[in-house]
């Protein structure tokens, strides 16, 4: 028989990873080289299934998927509409869950009804702007940060902010509260193009049993 | 100033060398097998007129294509790709015609695509179109000649996936699906959006058979075998004369004997309304797309005034080198030609060896010797460029 090829994961460093390696467990799917948290390496591989692993930062697991140096990634939803790739998006894992929201301290709520020109801040310019232009059609003005986003419209450099929420306590803690919802985000499954048609059999069989799994976890809690 | 002046646009660059060797070296092998089956080259040109490529007619949006006006205020777009070109072309010179028009065409197209994607703005790109046959032997024969070109660059493992976008047609239009949500749905189940179009059909309160049917579709890889199984999942005409012709154009397919390179993709949907039946796509590894897209647009040439049947498809030139390279398939270069090292003094004599072999058709390059340059220079060289052998001129009387 011909050599089975590798089928590459990549998947967002941290927490969204821990979740998805017990998800694949479950299906049968594991990589005991990557509970090793002391490990050094890159690259996990199992190679009874043919199955290699990376940690990626979120953003970039698109990006490998896209191109085809991975076959398949898990990211979440918020990173998938922020880069547009072209990659198949299958299956939502049901975890990761928050929401893409429009936040700011109160007074601010009244600046979003008269399509009046405000200053966003946002780790994620192009939600943002597709938001305000295309749903909203507000002018806006906005400004890209990379990181403790809520600073903005204290410190005066934004009125309001886009970002992910979960609890919203860290936004309440700083006297700011969500002002509207953009959309709910959760973690996706993503597959390459190219490798959906030519590894199609050995992916669609994983989706297959994900699917079951996380529609029946759906349906136990009630959902 | 020199120096900043070296740089190309983002988007654009040159090939030379052994890449450009290797490059022309699969067009031909593309072209070559287009020959074979008849189709006749023809050049249109780099730019036309904005309406040629606008919205109701080709693929490209219209943010995505390089516009320019003309003395009287015409906008011009170049070319983004190449079949409202020989659907305009049809149609202004074979306008009385009756019988196919086989039509092939290389050259370069510009689609002015977002920055840092690492997406070529130039890419070259090769095909065929054939125009007046709407008969299954002619889908087959342009799936079966990509088949064949693909193979004839040096491709071993490749897929070519086939779809008929009037299964799905079929299926929302008996549902009572409209429009917005038609193009919704159209766009999750392309890119395999099962949850997506689950969401969307669950929200617009389709009927659940219907659903089942759409959402299957996402998930519907298969081979010949699978045809069947979608043929029993609807009962509305358009759809069930959909997977006909596909049944039927796997039996021509299997005339040809390609049909190990062949299955079935019915949730492969183009997001441009702009295909009318069989559409199909060729897949190989290390890239992140298709290596060839095609499809029958028996609309379009009725844009330009002439209601005719066309299919056709098209390699991106660039992205299956790229695929060559990654597999280790490059196309072997031959080595050819002569390189001739003569003296300053000799040159008389070199020149005579010189037009000798390029008489007989051999390349000979000619150089004069410079001192410092050592002879494992000249070798060194000539193997760069790939030339058989270095000739020695030298002195009269030495």
């Amino acid at each position: 028989m011909e050599e089975k090829r590798y089928l590459t994961f990549a998947l967002t460093k941290g927490r969204l990873a821990d979740k998805t390696l017990a998800l694949l467990e479950k299906v049968g799917i594991t990589c005991e080289e990557m509970k090793d948290k002391s490990s050094r390496k890159l690259i996990f591989v199992n190679e009874e299934l043919k199955l290699k692993f990376f940690l990626a930062k979120g953003p970039d697991v698109p990006t490998y998927v896209e191109y085809g140096a991975a076959d398949i990634g898990v990211t979440g939803k918020d990173i998938l509409l922020e880069e547009g790739r072209r990659v198949y998006e299958v299956l939502d894992l049901g975890f990761g869950k928050c929401r893409m929201c429009v936040c700011g301290p109160k007074e601010a709520r009244e600046l979003l009804k008269h399509h009046e020109m405000i200053r966003v801040a946002s780790k994620y310019p192009v939600i943002a702007k597709d938001y305000f232009y295309d749903k909203k059609h507000q002018t806006v003005d906005i400004i890209k940060l990379n990181g403790s986003v809520e600073l903005g419209p204290i410190v005066g450099l934004s009125d309001v902010i886009v970002d992910i929420v979960e609890t919203g306590g860290t936004l309440k803690e700083n006297g700011l509260e969500v002002l509207e919802e953009i959309c709910p985000i959760s973690a996706r499954m993503i597959v390459n193009p190219v490798s959906m048609q030519m590894e199609s059999e050995r992916i669609r069989k994983i989706l297959k049993s994900l699917r079951e799994i996380t529609e029946g976890e759906g349906k136990e809690k009630g959902l | 100033m020199g120096k900043s002046l070296l740089h190309t646009p983002e988007g654009v660059r040159d090939i030379y060398g052994a890449e450009f060797a290797a490059k022309q070296k699969i067009e031909e092998r593309l072209a070559h097998v287009i020959h074979l089956y008849g189709y006749r080259d023809i050049q249109t040109p780099t730019f036309e007129f904005f309406d040629v490529f606008g919205n109701d007619i080709g693929t490209t949006p219209s943010r995505e294509l390089y516009k320019f006006f003309d003395k009287e205020g015409n906008t011009l777009v170049l070319r983004p790709d190449f079949t409202p070109s020989m659907a305009r072309c049809a149609a202004k010179y074979f306008m009385e015609e009756k019988l196919p028009i086989r039509f092939s065409y290389s050259g370069n197209t510009f689609t002015n695509t977002g920055n840092l994607q690492g997406k070529l703005k130039e890419v070259t790109q090769l095909g065929a179109e054939l125009m007046m046959d709407d008969s299954v032997e002619a889908d087959a024969e342009m799936i079966s000649m990509v088949i064949d070109a693909l193979k004839n660059c040096g491709l071993k493992e490749f897929q070519v996936s086939i779809g008929q976008v009037e299964y799905f047609k079929g299926v929302c239009s008996q549902a009572g699906i409209d429009k917005d949500t038609e193009q919704k749905l159209r766009e999750f189940i392309s890119s395999k959006n099962y949850f997506g179009a689950k969401e969307l059909l669950e929200e617009k309160q389709v009927r659940r058979d219907y659903a089942k049917v759409l959402l299957n579709m996402a998930d519907m890889l298969t081979d010949a075998g699978g045809l069947a199984e979608a043929k029993k999942m609807v009962n509305n005409e358009r759809s069930l004369m959909a997977v006909e012709r596909l049944e039927k154009l796997y039996q021509v397919l299997c005339t040809y004997g390609v049909e190990k390179y062949v299955s079935f993709d019915l949730g492969m949907l183009s997001k441009y309304n702009y295909y009318t039946g069989v559409i199909f796509k060729a897949y190989t590894y290390g890239v992140g797309d298709a290596v060839v897209k095609g499809g029958r647009y028996d609309h379009l040439p009725g844009y330009f005034g002439k209601e005719a049947a066309a299919i056709g498809f098209v390699a991106v030139v660039d992205d299956l080198m790229e695929a060559l390279n990654r597999q280790h398939l490059k196309p072997e270069l031959k080595e050819e030609g002569v390189l001739i090292v003569y003296e300053k003094e000799a040159f008389a004599k070199a020149l005579v060896q010189a037009k000798e072999l390029r008489s007989q058709g051999i390349s000979a390059e000619l150089i004069a010797r410079i001192p410092e340059k050592s002879r494992e220079d000249y070798e060194r060289q000539a193997q760069t460029n790939r030339q058989k052998k270095v000739v020695w001129i030298e002195r009269q009387g030495q």
